[in-house]
């Protein structure tokens, strides 16, 4: 039974110029090639500039402040994450937010999960479930006292979290974790 | 399996910043492009392996980078067209005693690095070389001018 031929004669399959091999040259694909990279150039540029001015996250554009009306508390925290990266939500709290030397903090759920809460520093004295959050009990004397809650998000994604004193305004605010 | 997207992309994302980077002239790595490499592939490794550093995840992105680098591959023998996109086409840089100073300036190549070429091939002077030819693979290929004495 005949087989396939395994080899194949050397035919013209291969561009010549003058009987010689054509060097394969296509100065027309090159020059857009050459404009599509000095595009791509610009575009990584932009995105260092970006990078650095905070728009994806850890810089100046991330940093943001949200305070409660009534003063109790004042929350500075990124606005744009990056998952897995530890990062630290401060809790500063007016002289409102102590009551009988002791602060009751809510924070949700949200804060926890998805923003990856790993710390709270200092350790609160006790903690509740309930409301769709926990609540932290802190002993405290006078202001200034504020709390540091450790993050680490462990996903990409738009999550909305509240925190507050109990019985008090809250804060309610977005985070976007970028991947 | 996040994983696997992750290195799937990663290779992606490497193959076109390193087409973009651009072709370098010379059969070795020079330091800058030691740097480049090992600077590249560290960064890349830390986020693509992420903090999973099982076995199991090793071998899955290794098959992934294999898989992908076969599918570039694949689809490279089969359109000209993509060939062309990834791996670019051979760029004259000298022809008939003429300087191809726009290929030159593009590519970010100097009059030098083809002399050099030109000295591998055992040509000692300009007028010796006929054509000189950046290849895909970054090597300048030279070839004598033929005399017919």
């Amino acid at each position: 039974m005949a087989t396939e031929s395994f080899t194949k004669p050397v035919e013209n399959s291969v561009a010549k110029v003058n009987d010689e091999v054509a060097v394969g040259e296509d100065l027309e694909f090159q020059r857009k090639w050459w404009r599509f990279e000095n595009a791509a150039w610009v575009i990584f540029t932009l995105i260092i500039v970006l990078d650095v001015s905070g728009l994806f996250g850890r810089g100046p554009l991330a940093k943001a402040q949200r305070r409660t009306a009534d003063g109790t508390i004042d929350v500075k925290y990124e606005r744009i994450e990056r998952t897995d990266s530890p990062s630290i939500m401060t809790i500063q709290f007016g002289p409102s937010a102590i009551q009988d030397g002791k602060i009751h903090l809510y924070i949700s759920n949200s804060l926890v999960k998805a923003l990856g809460t790993q710390r709270v520093i200092p350790a609160p004295q006790d903690s509740l479930i309930g409301e769709g959050g926990l609540t932290y009990t802190f002993s405290a004397s006078k202001p200034p006292a504020s709390v540091d809650l450790a993050l680490q998000p462990a996903g990409p994604g738009l999550f909305d979290f509240t925190i507050g004193v109990v019985g008090a305004d809250r804060v309610h605010a977005r985070v976007v974790v970028v991947p | 399996m996040a994983a696997v997207f992750r290195a799937f992309f990663g290779y992606l994302f490497l193959v076109m910043i390193v087409r973009i980077v651009g072709r370098r002239p010379g059969k070795q790595m020079t330091p800058f492009e030691f740097v480049l490499i090992f600077f590249i592939g560290g960064l890349a490794l830390t986020a693509i392996v992420g903090d999973e550093v099982s076995f199991t995840n090793a071998l899955c992105q290794i098959i992934t980078m294999g898989l992908a680098h076969y599918s570039l591959a694949w689809a490279r023998s089969k359109s000209q067209r993509f060939a062309r996109l990834v791996d670019g086409t051979p760029l004259i840089l000298l022809e008939n005693q003429n300087w191809r100073a726009d290929t030159l300036r593009h590519m970010r190549i100097q009059d030098d690095d083809v002399i050099a070429s030109a000295r591998d091939s055992g040509i000692k002077t300009l007028q010796g070389i006929d054509r000189a030819v950046l290849e895909r693979n970054g090597e300048i290929t030279v070839s004598a001018v033929e005399s017919n004495s």
